[in-house]
């Protein structure tokens, strides 16, 4: 590995928020392929940070900032890697449902799920299904993660599955839910794809849904 | 700038008033003028009595001015150094400071490898040890145990001569009088280089038990004058029964072992002034059904709290004692009796805790109680280190910037302070039911026997000097030689 690339897998691990994209500008300057700089860079370190954050010797707000240092660098790469037509990780529009103000889980999981390369789509908390519908028909996301603090308003994510289905949007896209509350069996129960038990597992699981793991 | 304003930089723990603490100290003033305590050496009560003692026989009358000049010469702060210059291993005594460290001479020991319960062997010292050394709450050393496969008259000799070598942190060495009290001293003052720079820089600590009630053995005043002679630092302390050996009621047992200890101050600072001296003991209630002394029972907590404030009232450390359970084994029980006295011991800033790692009663050492003790301990520690409250932690910009609906996961603030200002176990798990059960669903007890071996597997101490290790075992020969010339 280049010493640049060895660099920018440093500067994620250490979440260098300043040096990151300025090395990834000097390796495109350099003449090397954006998607060498993604796999031998940028997701080397992720990776790392990943699992040092299983092993304990990182913590959250460490990954969160490693995984906003990697968002920026695959900033600077997304555009390029679709010239080459080349997906970084798809779109992932996320929200809280209908009737709960709870967002702290749901922005924690958009954050890792940037990490991991997706673009995502934060529509914010307490999201009837028709903003759900609306989204999917504006973004045409991949991946829809719903999220629910209550054990009284996680019954919204079956709702909106639901709608989904009525407005024929179900099958194009991927469903994955998460929350306190929530766990296996009962996204089992409301149709969804997948499940995340925390934030790290929420974005491990866009990655399964998206068939990159 | 701000005037009258009182900082608490700790929680605040204070049972007894300086009143009641004042005539509890009286009280024991009294029984040392007008009782007085038997002491069974005779040099020891000449050197008393011209110190200003009434000697009839074995009777010692102790007058009050003779205490309040000992107290006035016994230093409340004071180090004791690691053996290896390890500053992290040294200990600072002094006003809010809570030590911990496991007791000694408990019969039986829990096996690490079978789980079995069995005598107590040399090499148990040796795990004993190494395990203590990287414990991160545990801060000095003892054995948990009485070696049962050396010649007895050496079980001391070779506890201290086993442990030495597996820890720099300090050791509270025991020993059964003056032979053996020396063969340990030597040991450590062949690391320190000779007894003048063992006398800079003490590594070690001497444990001296007198009897209850009001008893002052041979032994353990010959090794108290043994221990200030050479420049020892010294604990001197009771076990008292409430209801058997003491009175049944705490502040009785406070004054009984209180007057206990001071014969070993006025001793021990008539000898050698300034001498650092801990005053003891273990106070807990003769359990009236089952005729154990309680390690386990709400009334240790609520007597060595009041003996905690009754030595610090009076300028002195204390003994202090927790981490102990009358429980068999490492369950709920030996979990709840052990983290409570742990705890409030930590509040108390009892000088220096021992007994961490005794189970049943005092009859059983188990290291496993220690590790999981361990966790008790940096708990209490991050409880007692309290609230700091400071235009930095109050974070009023921060909140400012972060506004409704927003999160703190990005500021630079939840960066600086996210590691110091939470505590994170080491056996207590927080993870999500998914995770426990991917990782096996290992109970506590589970955890606390891993992570028991990983330590033993992994942790190497620092070693002492090649000419220590010589001195051990030349020591140890001629201790060898002592014992087979006596029989």
């Amino acid at each position: 590995m280049s010493e640049l690339l060895e660099k920018i897998a440093a500067g994620i691990i250490a979440g260098n928020l300043n040096e990151v994209p300025d090395l990834v500008q000097n390796a495109l300057d350099e003449g090397m392929g954006p998607s060498k700089i993604l796999e031998n860079g940028l997701v080397v370190g992720m990776n790392e940070v990943g699992k040092r954050f299983k092993l304990g010797s990182m913590f959250v707000p460490e990954v969160l900032r490693s995984a906003r240092t990697m968002h920026a660098g695959q900033e600077l790469l997304r555009p390029l890697l679709a010239e080459a037509g080349a997906d970084l990780g798809g779109k992932i529009v996320l929200g809280t449902v209908q009737g709960d103000l709870h967002d702290i889980g749901k922005n924690l999981v958009g954050m890792m799920c940037e990490g991991a390369g997706f673009e995502v789509i934060d529509l914010g908390f307490n999201l009837e299904p028709e903003k759900f519908i609306e989204a999917i028909k504006t973004h045409q996301p991949s991946i829809v993660g719903m999220s629910a603090l209550l054990t009284t308003t996680m019954r919204a994510m079956g709702h909106t599955i639901k709608a989904m289905e009525e407005a024929g949007l179900r099958d194009k896209i991927k469903v994955m839910v998460g929350g306190a509350p929530v766990d296996a069996e009962f996204a089992k129960r409301i149709g969804a794809d997948g499940y995340g038990h925390n934030a790290a597992s929420g974005a491990e699981t866009a990655k399964k849904l998206a068939g990159r793991s | 700038m701000r005037t009258n304003y009182r900082v608490n930089s700790g929680v605040r723990f204070q049972m007894l008033s300086q009143d009641q603490l004042e005539e509890m100290f009286n009280g024991v003033l009294h029984v040392l003028e007008t009782i007085g305590l038997d002491v069974h050496h005779d040099e020891a009560r000449d050197i008393l009595r011209d110190a200003g003692a009434r000697v009839e026989g074995k009777r010692v009358r102790i007058p009050q001015h003779v205490v309040k000049r000992c107290l006035a010469t016994a230093p409340r702060s004071f180090t004791i150094y690691a053996r290896d210059g390890n500053p992290a291993h040294d200990i600072h005594i002094g006003p809010g400071r809570a030590h911990f460290g496991p007791g000694p001479t408990p019969p039986n020991f829990i096996d690490v490898e079978t789980l079995e319960r069995r005598l107590f062997v040399k090499d148990d010292a040796r795990i004993v040890a190494a395990i203590v050394d990287a414990l991160p709450n545990i801060d000095f050393c003892e054995s948990l145990g009485t070696i049962s496969d050396v010649p007895p008259d050496l079980a001391a000799s070779y506890e201290f001569a086993t442990m030495f070598p597996n820890t720099s942190k300090p050791i509270v060495a025991w020993s059964y009088g003056w032979d053996d009290s020396a063969d340990i001293h030597k040991i450590a003052v062949a690391e320190a280089g000779g007894q003048e720079a063992f006398e800079k820089r003490p590594n070690y600590i001497h444990y001296c038990e007198p009897l209850s009630p009001l008893v002052s053995t041979f032994e353990a005043v010959d090794k108290l004058i043994f221990a200030a002679r050479h420049g020892v630092p010294v604990v001197f302390t009771t076990c008292a029964l409430a209801g058997g050996t003491a009175p049944v009621t705490a502040a009785g047992v406070i004054v009984q072992t209180t007057a206990e200890s001071f014969l070993g101050l006025v001793l021990s600072q008539t000898i050698r002034p300034g001498l650092p001296f801990f005053m003891g003991g273990v106070l807990s209630v003769m359990d009236m059904n089952a005729m154990i002394l309680s390690y386990g029972a709400p009334e240790l907590c609520l007597m060595m709290a009041g003996a905690t404030e009754m030595a610090h009232y009076v300028g002195l450390p204390l003994w202090q004692t927790g981490g102990c359970t009358d429980s068999k084994s490492l369950d709920e029980q030996a979990a709840l009796e052990g983290s409570l006295s742990c705890f409030f011991s930590a509040l108390t800033g009892g000088d220096l805790c021992h007994d961490v790692g005794y189970t049943e009663s005092g009859m059983t050492g188990s290291i496993f109680q220690t590790v999981m003790m361990d966790e008790a301990i940096g708990y209490s520690r991050r409880i007692t280190r309290g609230i700091e409250v400071n235009e930095e932690t109050l974070a009023a910009d921060v909140i400012h910037n972060v506004g409704p609906d927003g999160h703190y996961l990005y500021e630079e603030h939840t960066m600086r302070h996210f590691k110091t200002e939470f505590w994170y176990p080491n056996l207590c798990d927080r993870h999500n039911f998914e995770e426990w059960e991917e990782t096996g669903r290992k109970t506590m007890r589970q955890r606390v026997i891993e992570r028991t071996r990983e330590i033993l597997g992994s942790h190497k101490p620092s070693a002492v000097k090649p000419e220590t290790v010589e001195a051990i075992s030349s020591i140890m020969k001629a201790a060898e030689d002592r014992v087979k010339n006596k029989d």
